[in-house]
């Protein structure tokens, strides 16, 4: 895609990209000449094509690490012993019990790696009989399932979820529960 | 107003600057590599992964370096057949260090990154509602990144395992301009030779890679008490004018795939291994010839 300004008939220069909110990037594009600016909403699909082939809006100035995306993007990853560097390690060492993922997702995620909410409130809750049903997934599917499900939950205004939100958002994730 | 094409190519991003990146570092990867080599069908359960994991065997046995990519992201079967799938990966800024087998193959499967047997390959997304506008593309990125990112060193053969399906030559072919050659494996049955017909034309007429040969499977069984040969599909008669090779069907060369073992090595002297043998032999001479 390329972008005009047509006041100034000049080609627009990438400005900036936000890291995605909810699945979207936004990426801002600004005029040379009068500097006006727009921005561009990728929808999740979009994002999701972007990370597919391991393109950066903006461009990168990091060097590609090895399998970098099927390292960052993979959810059934297993936990990996890892890299040589020491932070890689410490970080390593630090993961979460429950993850089973890459420690250098964060090194590399860069522009996609979704944004920590700012002021966010706290997350919808869980009922007993909702977490009762989050148990019952396969572990190495329940963190991509727990965030589809919170996902579906906070784009639909619900503060608890439950075994009804849960069959709501059936769809927003691959498993049976 | 200024159209498309006067505009420069980017605004930014360098996003042609990133793909040509990308390929880059997979033929500098490759640099060292004489001979790819595709194993293809287009059809599921001829047994490409058996047949690729042991002529992998025969070329190793025969002196050659050699390589294999398990190119079927989401069915990878050549860890457990080569019997690495237990091995953990290693990474270091310089590329991902294959697993070795006891033949001295290299080996890089989707199987070695997945948490637990019974896991599948899904990616990160924030729904996975309408997945398929994009996991093809994962899986495509996914077999770059395999090729690409893989300490391979110097090898005489590197193995492509392909799944199954007449779409994945084509994916293969935008990553390795210069693949160096296919092999195509078929069952004498009707319906093996329908689908094969159709990826033997996508490589040949609309691909222009070259075809090494079509490698019969499961051609027939040799009667263990008294030697007789049956044939196990409609017919025993060969629906291919010529075929690199005939591979009867063997019970063993089955229960080393279970096992992760080396049927070639295991069993040299049954017809099986000696006719994936002179495949192999075949093979080779097929790159000394072109």
């Amino acid at each position: 895609m390329k972008f005009l300004c047509r006041d100034c008939d000049t080609a627009m220069k990438f400005k900036d990209v936000t890291r995605p909110e909810q699945g979207s990037v936004t990426a801002v594009f600004e005029c040379p000449d009068c500097f006006v600016e727009f921005a561009m909403f990728l929808n999740p699909w979009e994002t999701q094509m972007l990370k597919s082939l391991d393109l950066q809006l903006g461009g990168t100035a990091e060097a590609a690490q090895p399998m970098q995306m099927v390292r960052s993007q993979l959810g059934t990853a297993k936990r990996e012993p890892m890299p040589d560097t020491p932070d890689a390690q410490d970080a390593n060492a630090a993961g979460t019990a429950e993850g089973g993922k890459c420690p250098f997702t964060s090194v590399i995620a860069g522009a996609f790696e979704e944004e920590e909410p700012k002021v966010e409130p706290a997350g919808p809750t869980w009922s007993a009989e909702a977490l009762a049903r989050l148990e019952r997934i396969p572990s190495f599917v329940r963190p991509m399932a727990k965030m589809g499900i919170e996902g579906f939950a906070k784009d639909n205004g619900h503060a608890e979820i439950t075994a009804e939100v849960m069959d709501a958002a059936r769809g927003n994730f691959p498993s049976q529960f | 107003m200024k159209t498309y094409n006067e505009l420069p190519a980017d605004a930014g991003s360098d996003i042609i600057g990133q793909v040509t990146a990308q390929l880059n570092r997979l033929q500098k990867r490759l640099a060292d590599v004489k001979h790819t080599v595709a194993i293809m069908s287009g059809k599921g359960g001829v047994g490409k992964s058996a047949i690729t994991a042991n002529l992998a065997a025969a070329l190793a046995l025969e002196g050659c370096a050699v390589g294999v990519v398990d190119a079927d992201i989401n069915g990878p079967s050549i860890a457990k057949m080569m019997g690495v799938r237990n091995a953990a990966l290693h990474y270091s800024p310089a590329g991902v260090t294959p697993i070795v087998n006891a033949l001295g193959i290299k080996v890089i499967s989707m199987d070695l990154l997945l948490a637990e047997d019974e896991a599948p390959v899904l990616w990160n997304a924030h729904t996975q509602k309408d997945a398929f506008t994009w996991r093809a593309t994962m899986e495509v990125g996914a077999l770059r990144e395999f090729i690409g990112d893989t300490e391979w060193g110097a090898l005489d053969y590197l193995l492509l395992d392909l799944p199954p399906g007449t779409d994945k030559l084509p994916n293969v072919v935008e990553l390795l301009p210069n693949l160096g050659g296919v092999l195509v494996v078929t069952i004498p049955s009707e319906v093996s030779q329908f689908i094969v017909k159709k990826s033997l034309a996508m490589a040949q007429h609309i691909l222009n890679v070259p075809i090494i040969g079509v490698i019969e499977n499961m051609a027939f069984h040799i009667c263990q008490h008294c030697g007789e040969k049956e044939p196990l599909f409609s017919t025993d008669e060969p629906l291919w004018e010529e075929t690199l090779g005939s591979i009867p069907f063997d019970a063993k060369l089955a229960y080393c795939s279970d096992k992760g073992m080396p049927y070639v090595r295991e069993y040299p002297d049954t017809p099986a291994s000696l006719a994936l043998t002179a495949v192999a032999g075949k093979i080779q001479h097929f790159f000394k010839e072109t």
